[in-house]
């Protein structure tokens, strides 16, 4: 076993023993991995895809290192606000996922059923909350949520709100997109912004927010050029590169280093030999650890995962010359995730005509009702569209809900289907 | 008729414009056209509501935005009903004035797009005057000289009710999403505002944003009853955070008890409300001493023998007992197709066993699934109580009992007089049950008593990461193709079991004094998992399969008073 195959077990083991004890080894096998792969980055991945990987190590390493300057997210809440302010938000999605690296999730997931959360509750959910119950996680001063994507986030929220006394502010996204919604939204987003400054200490400037717009604009722009470039190169990834370009669009958009990575990534992959095999379009989160998928989709010159609607949930840009919080909350509003599915549809269908995929992968997530539910529709669509879709059923997090000769049977014979197709 | 089905929803104004609104209250035998046009795993309250309506018995259907199942049941009936007026009401979360404002707005738009569609008129005046007649009844109705249960969580169908009235317990509050009576505001300058405002502040579901200040009034409203039914959906997972939450704080016994909205999941209702009410009056069925000496002398001062029946998926079991809780007899056969059969068979076999004739049996008790369906019992009782009381027979020291019988498997916590005070069940999953292990034993081409005798032989140790019975089965079936021991495999389904167990075990909490019943006890290489995941030994009795049964025959003693 590796030096680092060894530290985790050591973590696991330490930590499954002594839940409260061990939040400094964890945080220090964050910073190592970190550190390591800043020194020998991992050689499969395209040199871009190092750098982005190397943006997102560090960022969590940093930011859980540093509790005073760090708030609980959810992937939607609006990360522009806070990095203006100069705090990092760490999602609670993205934090689950970390401490599975630790092979921690079911450790967490089973304690937070034994008090008392629904076994069909979202794995990433369950798995946060068990890791802050158990005393494995520290809090922080503050957290914001917003009531999109689903309903467990005020939920987990409010739970940790009155377990744990961290104080939250919730933004109640409305399901229709009209003028009115925006000023409900836009105002609430203007308070999240003065609890900050009570909270954290630190000052709001509306000035700084405008900046972090243009420069989330400037990325936009960076990546959708990277989508047009993917169609073409092969470009070597991984699944977890697309959770990673997800977590730099939610978490660090409007950040500087981020979009020097994105600029990196256009340049590096115009150097890279043309793509000539199939190219997925996938759909909401990837079971990064899944033998088969990572088998077929992993640094794969014949499958390559062009994109995912979770890293562009919305398409417009932001209005640089309105008032911030309105734009910001036009783009809530009109992120995939809300209103009704077939909004979220229609946006896929432009997306699918914008990057011409072979084919559509959906994966439906355990407990996730808004995506699951409506999984049949997109299919429909996607029918009348001439585009071959699958409908994979896992869990992005917990290995014990996603069964790898199911999976491993429905993709082969899918992909064997769209090769026979050309 | 236009249906609707969540609080929020402004019934009075169609009402005021002369429409019937009737709450739809879904109840079906199979999701088929749910699973198929959705997903199966999505909140079956939902997916009832889509089968109920695709039958299109509604004019109209007002939805609201309340969670993420009913905003893709919305989706759906748009799709597949493009006749009927299917509207979603976009509900704020947050109560104060920007959502009551917003709020009133949505209401607006909603009264013209129906206008529109129904070429009805909405008047106000009709709305002030049957806000005006909305009477507000008293929320907390206790009742003396009986048990008096509260309902909280998620919206409760009428099954609930109805079991626990033909048990004479007294519904005294019921908070669930469509229990408590509404809350009507009328404010003569802007009847609609203030109609909006009330509709919008009324005690608050889960997903409201002031939903903190339910757990004032659930701590004040639980003070008044005698214990407390927990109701969750299936895929409904907005409430569980609330019984996380309360199960800590309130000072009373709380059930949680989750169902599907599907007819057949009856029986388990049952089961766990008979078991909740049987724990809660604990003192109420001791007979009167001289009722039982009026027997004794009716039957010549002989000596008296009782007999206990557990109708099980697997096993009935039954045991014959005299009035000094001496086990005269027992004997256990397999349930065949009819539980009714089997128990005519095993009841002419144990008092052969015993060396008695029917007559000389007092009193029979029933137990388990088949409990209802054996015509000579006298009276039945749920195996959850028997077993508290089978366990506290066998040693009175046990406190936490795991129980894995052939299709369910249930942890049940005693106090020092062998009295139930908690327990839990699996749901209907046959995850970590007896069927469990015999679709293992089958796919390992064992017997299912060598499957622990196997175990124990392990050298390796894999790991069976499916929860699910049918992917373990075929999670094996892989392990099998790469040539892995079957020990191994058969130490890992033990261990995959003890996991199972060991988190329904933590749910009643983990007191020591342990013990394991059901026949799933008999197979050593579960038993040893189990006691290695608890860091304790597990008590085991003889004859772990007859505890259930054992348990019966007490209460029927404790119906002849001995």
């Amino acid at each position: 076993m590796s030096f680092s195959g060894k530290y985790i077990e050591f973590v696991k083991n330490k930590t499954v023993a002594e839940p409260e004890k061990n939040w400094n080894k964890i945080l220090l096998g964050f910073q190592g991995n970190a550190l390591l792969n800043k020194v020998r980055p991992p050689k499969d991945l395209a040199k871009g895809y190092q750098k982005l990987n190397d943006l997102m190590l560090s960022f969590m390493a940093k930011a859980l290192g540093n509790g005073s300057r760090y708030i609980w997210g959810n992937i939607l809440a609006p990360c522009e606000i806070i990095n203006s302010m100069g705090i990092r938000m760490v999602s609670i999605e993205a934090l689950a996922c970390f401490l599975s690296g630790y092979h921690l999730e079911d450790f967490f997931i089973d304690y937070a059923q034994s008090i008392g959360l629904a076994p069909t509750l979202c794995s990433y959910h369950k798995a946060f909350v068990g890791a802050v119950e158990s005393g494995v996680c520290p809090v922080p001063k503050y957290a914001v949520t917003t009531s999109l994507s689903c309903d467990g986030n005020l939920n987990t929220f409010r739970f940790l709100e009155k377990q744990e006394h961290v104080p939250f502010t919730l933004l109640d996204v409305p399901y229709h997109n009209d003028e009115d919604a925006v000023d409900y939204l836009a105002d609430q987003m203007r308070e999240m912004a003065h609890q900050l400054e009570n909270h954290m200490g630190v000052a709001f400037s509306e000035e700084k927010l405008k900046e972090t717009i243009c420069i989330e604009n400037e990325t936009m722009d960076e990546i959708a050029k990277f989508y047009r470039l993917a169609q073409k190169h092969y470009y070597p990834g991984s699944l977890t590169m697309q959770l990673y370009m997800m977590m730099g669009t939610h978490l660090l958009m409007g950040t500087k280093e981020f979009l020097d990575v994105v600029k990196f990534m256009n340049e590096d992959i115009q150097t890279y030999p043309p793509f000539k095999g199939k190219r997925i379009l996938w759909v909401h989160v990837m079971p990064f650890y899944q033998e088969t998928l990572k088998k077929y989709f992993d640094h794969s010159e014949k499958y390559q995962v062009l994109a995912s609607d979770i890293v562009i949930d919305y398409n417009d840009k932001l209005d640089e010359v309105e008032d911030p919080f309105k734009a910001l909350a036009r783009k809530l509003i009109s992120n995939i995730f809300n209103g009704s599915y077939s909004h979220k549809s229609h946006v896929i269908e432009n997306l699918a005509d914008e990057l011409k995929p072979d084919a559509v992968i959906h994966f439906c997530h355990w407990g996730c009702k808004q995506v699951s539910g409506g999984s049949n529709i997109l299919k429909n669509d996607m029918k009348q569209k001439e585009i071959p879709m699958l409908i994979l059923d896992g869990d992005g997090i917990d290995k014990r809900n996603s069964h790898d000769g199911q999976i491993k049977t429905r993709l082969e014979a899918f992909l064997e289907m769209i090769e026979e197709e050309s | 008729m236009i249906g609707y089905i969540c609080k929020y929803t402004p019934v009075e104004i169609f009402e005021a414009m002369g429409e019937e609104v009737v709450r739809i209250e879904p109840e079906v035998t199979s999701f088929n056209q749910a699973d198929t046009l959705m997903h199966p795993n999505i909140c079956s309250f939902a997916k009832g509501l889509l089968e109920t309506v695709l039958d299109g018995q509604y004019e109209a259907i007002i939805l609201t935005t309340c969670c993420d199942s009913i905003r893709r049941v919305y989706d759906i009936l748009k799709e597949k009903l493009p006749n009927t007026f299917v509207y979603i009401l976009d509900t704020p979360r947050i109560t104060k004035d920007a959502g009551i404002r917003l709020y009133e707005k949505r209401i607006r738009e909603m009264i013209s797009a129906y206008e529109k569609y129904s070429g009805k008129k909405y008047d106000e005046a009709k709305l002030e005057t049957i806000l005006r007649d909305k009477v507000k009844a008293p929320a907390v109705k206790t009742k003396k000289d009986t048990l008096n249960v509260g309902v909280l969580g998620a919206r409760a169908n009428a099954n609930i009710q109805a079991i626990l009235e033909k048990h004479n317990v007294n519904v005294a509050f019921d908070l669930t999403c469509t229990g408590l009576d509404r809350k009507i505001l009328v404010e003569p300058d802007d009847i609609l505002h203030g109609y909006v405002r009330g509709l919008l502040t009324q005690f608050p579901c889960m997903r409201m944003e002031a939903a903190a200040g339910r757990d004032e009034l659930i701590q004040r409203y639980a003070d008044s009853v005698d214990g407390i039914i927990f109701h969750t959906i299936q895929f409904c997972d907005n409430y569980s955070y609330e019984y996380a939450w309360l199960k800590d704080k309130l000072n009373r016994p709380m059930l949680l008890l989750e169902t599907d909205n599907t007819t057949q999941s009856y029986g388990q209702v049952l089961t766990r409300i008979e078991a909740f009410i049987e724990s809660l009056e604990a003192t109420g069925r001791h007979t009167k001493r001289e009722e039982i000496e009026n027997r004794r002398i009716q039957s010549g001062g002989k000596d008296m023998y009782v007999l206990g029946i557990d109708s099980g998926s697997t096993s009935t079991n039954a045991v014959i007992m005299d009035q000094d809780r001496n086990m005269k007899a027992f004997e256990v056969v397999r349930t065949g197709a009819k539980s009714g059969e089997s128990a005519q068979r095993i009841l002419k076999q144990v008092i052969e066993n015993a060396g008695l004739t029917r007559e000389d049996i007092s009193w029979i008790v029933s137990t388990g699934y088949g409990r209802v369906s054996i015509p000579f019992a006298d009276e039945n009782v749920t195996e959850i109580s028997c077993h508290g009381r089978g366990a506290h027979y066998f040693n009175n020291d046990i406190r936490t009992i795991l129980d894995i019988g052939g299709q369910d498997s249930k942890a049940i916590k005693l106090d020092e007089n062998g009295e139930v005070t908690d327990f839990v069940m699996n749901d209907k999953c046959a995850a970590g049950t007896g069927r469990f292990l015999e679709a293992i034993a089958r796919t390992l081409e064992i017997g299912i008593d060598e499957v622990g005798p196997a175990a124990l032989t392990s050298k390796e140790e894999i790991e069976i990461t499916s929860m699910c019975t049918v992917f373990a089965e075929s999670e094996v079936i892989s392990l099998i193709a790469n040539n892995k021991e079957k020990g191994d495999i058969a130490n890992g389904v033990c261990h995959s079991i003890a996991n199972k167990a060991y988190s329904l075990m933590k749910r009643v909490g983990l007191q020591e004094g342990y013990m394991m019943t059901g026949g799933v006890a008999k197979n050593p290489g579960v038993v040893r998992a189990v006691e290695e995941k608890l860091g304790s030994k597990l008590y085991i009795c003889p004859e772990p399969e007859i505890v259930g049964a054992v348990g019966a025959a007490l209460y029927a003693l404790d119906k002849m008073g001995a």
